[in-house]
């Protein structure tokens, strides 16, 4: 077997035409997790009554069972509720309109909630009393201690393991094409399958991952360095 | 004017403060002494609802806060009408020293940031840090962070500021530059409450002394009357553990 070098270059700009999908899904699950992650994570440090148990076993839920799992319950249930809850509504809608990457962005969402929920309790828990305390003694209420003080510190914290969390996630997005998404992953596999050339096409797109990968670490690191000026000095 | 009545304080089953009685006039400096675990801190906490007392009143200004119905309204007036210095400093760690004091201007008290940051450089050049506005608490030494905090107190114009043990983190030799700073706004008029070790700055600065034990006030007075003339024997061994022999010679 030889490597067929020019066909592994002509196959780069091909497979970054799937590059916008894969950033997509990346970058929904991303946010819509962060923000159920600090949603949940709140939930639990404050033992908020009623929200905290289901918040619990969601979490234990989504880290228990594998991330494929996810994708095919949303996949093969969703329609079903949505169908359910359309006729019952008397509405025309279907779930067959739904486009197949709302089910990667669903489920991926809902995973990542889980494990930056863990994340962002660790940097929640990591920020001292005394910080809230006086922001209290200021007469801040809750919520402005809480968007003040005690969030950017604990994004401060958090964010080299968020940046692993967003790696996580960019790698895990090429479980989509399990739902017929085509992301840069299963854009080699279509390519390949023209020419049988397949260990040259999933080069290239282990090439494309790398490189997105060292420029998600890149962009963190920055990020990481300028807000974390603060901890620069030597007494503490 | 602050006024407190009847505050309890109970932790589980230990009842820390046994009905406090307290009245500090506008403009008045009152020291708390008393020895370790007596509720001194607890007492200060109790003020601006860090703790929340178990039953009494608390007054500040012409706020009343009956505290077995206070809701979060009251306490929320209660804490923008007081401004605490923590042991600890406490100072916010991601904001420079200027952000630090402008915080409470510009996201409590809603003033304009202009004006905000103006009247924060002109107290904190008051502290003697004009030149250290944007360093981070990391990049500053306890005296400067505590002269921050101080700073940060200030600026709010409470009516009462509540210290708790200012200086018992520092290093010795930088006790002096926070009390400096702590004496000369006791000068303005600054209405403050301090918890405090140090005999000699109680004894300059201070209008009225109170000598707490067992979550009770033992005895109250002038710092005359509580130094020189100490009537409670409590009150007498705590001093005489406390004083070295050799401020009595000096
Ligand atoms: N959060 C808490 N939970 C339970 N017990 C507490 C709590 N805070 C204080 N106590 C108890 O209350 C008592 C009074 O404590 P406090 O800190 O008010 O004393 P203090 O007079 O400030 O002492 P020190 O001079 O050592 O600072 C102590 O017995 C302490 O163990
Ligand atoms: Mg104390």
């Amino acid at each position: 077997m030889k490597l067929d070098v020019s066909f592994l270059l002509d196959v780069f700009p091909l497979l970054l035409s799937a590059l916008p999908t894969t950033l997509l899904i990346t970058a929904v699950s991303v946010s819509v997790g962060f923000v159920i992650g600090v949603v949940i994570a709140s939930i639990r440090i404050y033992r908020v009554p009623y929200l905290y148990p289901i918040a619990v076993s969601y979490v234990t839920f989504i880290r228990g069972t594998p991330m494929l799992t996810h994708l095919f319950l949303i996949y093969f249930g969703l329609p079903l509720l949505v169908d359910g809850l359309a006729s019952f509504a008397g509405l025309s809608f279907r779930a067959a309109s739904i486009p197949l990457i709302w089910f990667a962005f669903i489920s991926f969402s809902i995973m990542a909630g889980a494990y930056m929920s863990e994340v962002v309790r660790s940097g929640l828990l990591a920020v001292n009393r005394g910080q809230t305390e006086a922001a209290y003694a200021i007469g801040m209420n809750t919520w402005q201690a809480l968007r003040r003080i005690v969030f950017p510190q604990a994004f401060a914290t958090s964010l080299p393991i968020l940046s692993n969390s967003v790696i996580g996630m960019l790698h895990g997005s090429t479980l989509a094409f399990t739902v017929s998404v085509v992301d840069i992953n299963a854009k080699a596999q279509i390519v390949a399958t023209t020419n049988w050339k397949f260990f040259e096409a999933y080069i290239a797109a282990a090439i494309i991952f790398w490189g997105l990968t060292i420029a998600i670490e890149r962009i963190t690191g920055h990020i990481e360095k300028r807000i974390n000026r603060y901890n620069r000095g030597g007494v503490a | 004017m602050i006024k407190l009545t009847g505050i309890t304080k109970s932790f589980g089953r230990n009842q820390v403060l046994k009905g406090i009685d307290l009245h500090v006039n506008k403009g008045e400096v009152v020291v708390i002494l008393g020895p370790s675990g007596s509720g001194k801190t607890t007492l200060l906490r109790c003020i601006n609802y860090l703790e929340r007392p178990s039953d009494g009143q608390i007054v500040i200004g012409d706020s009343i806060v009956d505290c077995k119905r206070a809701g979060k309204q009251d306490i929320l007036q209660l804490r923008r009408k007081s401004a605490m210095v923590f042991q600890q400093y406490n100072l916010f760690k991601h904001k420079t020293a200027l952000e630090n004091v402008m915080e409470g201007l510009v996201i409590v008290q809603k003033r304009p940031k202009e004006e905000a940051r103006e009247r924060s450089v002109q107290v904190l050049e008051k502290v003697g840090l004009g030149s250290k506005l944007d360093a981070y608490p990391s990049e500053l030494s306890g005296g400067q962070q505590q002269r921050v905090g101080i700073a940060r107190a200030l600026a709010l114009e409470p009516e009462v500021i509540l210290f708790d043990e200012p200086t018992s983190a520092l290093d010795p030799e930088l006790v002096g530059e926070v009390l400096e700073v702590i004496r000369k706004i006791a000068k303005e008029g600054i209405t403050m409450i301090v918890v405090t070790h140090e005999m000699g700055f109680a004894r300059d600065v201070s209008n009225h002394v109170v000598f707490m034990d067992g979550g009770v006030i033992v005895e109250e007075g002038t710092p005359q009357e509580i130094f020189s003339s100490p009537k409670e024997e409590r009150t007498k061994q705590f001093l005489k553990r406390i004083t070295p022999e050799w401020s009595y010679t000096i």
